[in-house]
């Protein structure tokens, strides 16, 4: 690969990949790969099932790059994080309800063995009930809280005003804190 | 009291662990891209184009086709008024003809 292919911005990555470039295809997937499973295993809480989503939505955008219309949307991540999470919904839709992955590592070495359990206890009480939230709650805490986007990039994402975005997010902290209660 | 259970949940919602990617994910989604086509987004004006280019003939067919469509028009227009001539021609050839078998 030239070295110029990862100074290039994801508006010229993508450019190249319309005119068939699979180099192009290739920063572009390495550079955002990571950031797109961490959103799909939220959803998912499944490794393999996360990893198929994100595989999934980059041979689409690869077979189809005329779907990246740079003058409908703004920003490349903006896009792709909604192409993402609509694959989730689907995903979820045909498998039903999402089964917490058991074999997930939640261990920390440095802790005693008891704190130790009861966090991965509470980790997993917690997972449960984010997953439990509505679709659309759970998508905003998802975006803000562990993309690190800001409300307004949220917003954007999910298709919706800052106020609703906001509201969403007030909801699924009220549900969590009541139903996280014992451990708060 | 309220305040510490907020900055709970926040602290917990910024620190919900996910298990790892595989190290080989990317290069799997790019070896994967390697054997899929491309669909192309083809205008309209380009297909019209591509339509043209697939009856691309060098001058010389062009010169012969149209050699061969000017003929066309012209016979088909002047085929009525000489029928009655190609009949006597014709007439006149099957008796030369008889005439060579008669002989023989």
């Amino acid at each position: 690969m030239p070295a110029a292919w990862p100074e290039k911005d994801d508006h010229e990555l993508l450019a190249l990949i319309q005119d068939g470039s699979g180099q192009a295809f290739a920063a572009l997937a390495e550079r955002h790969t990571e950031r797109f499973y961490r959103l799909a295993f939220r959803y998912l809480q499944n490794k393999a099932a996360a990893e198929d989503v994100v595989q999934d939505a980059f041979l689409k955008l690869w077979e189809n790059p005329a779907n990246w219309q740079p003058d409908r949307n703004s920003k490349f991540t903006t896009w792709f994080y909604r192409v993402v999470v609509n694959l989730c919904f689907d995903q979820r839709k045909r498998k039903g309800t999402v089964a917490l992955d058991e074999d997930m590592p939640v261990i920390d070495d440095r802790a005693p063995v008891d704190e130790t359990m009861m966090r991965a206890q509470e980790h997993r009480i917690f997972e449960k009930e984010i997953a439990a939230l509505p679709a659309r709650q759970r998508t905003a805490l998802n975006l803000c809280f562990d993309e690190g986007l800001t409300n307004q990039e949220a917003a954007a994402v999910m298709g919706l005003s800052l106020k609703a975005l906001q509201s969403l997010i007030m909801r699924a902290k009220t549900t969590l804190k009541e139903r996280m209660k014992a451990y708060l | 009291m309220s305040d510490n259970r907020d900055d709970k949940l926040d602290s917990m919602l910024r620190s919900r662990r996910i298990e790892a990617a595989s190290p080989d994910l990317a290069a799997r989604i790019i070896l994967k891209a390697q054997s899929l086509p491309q669909v192309q987004n083809i205008s309209l004006w380009h297909s019209v184009r591509q339509l043209f280019a697939e009856f691309h003939l060098p001058k010389p067919g062009y010169v012969l086709a149209s050699a061969l469509v000017l003929g066309m028009v012209v016979g088909f227009s002047t085929a009525p008024e000489n029928s009655q001539l190609s009949e006597a021609s014709s007439a006149t050839a099957h008796s030369y003809i008889g005439g060579d078998e008669g002989l023989l």
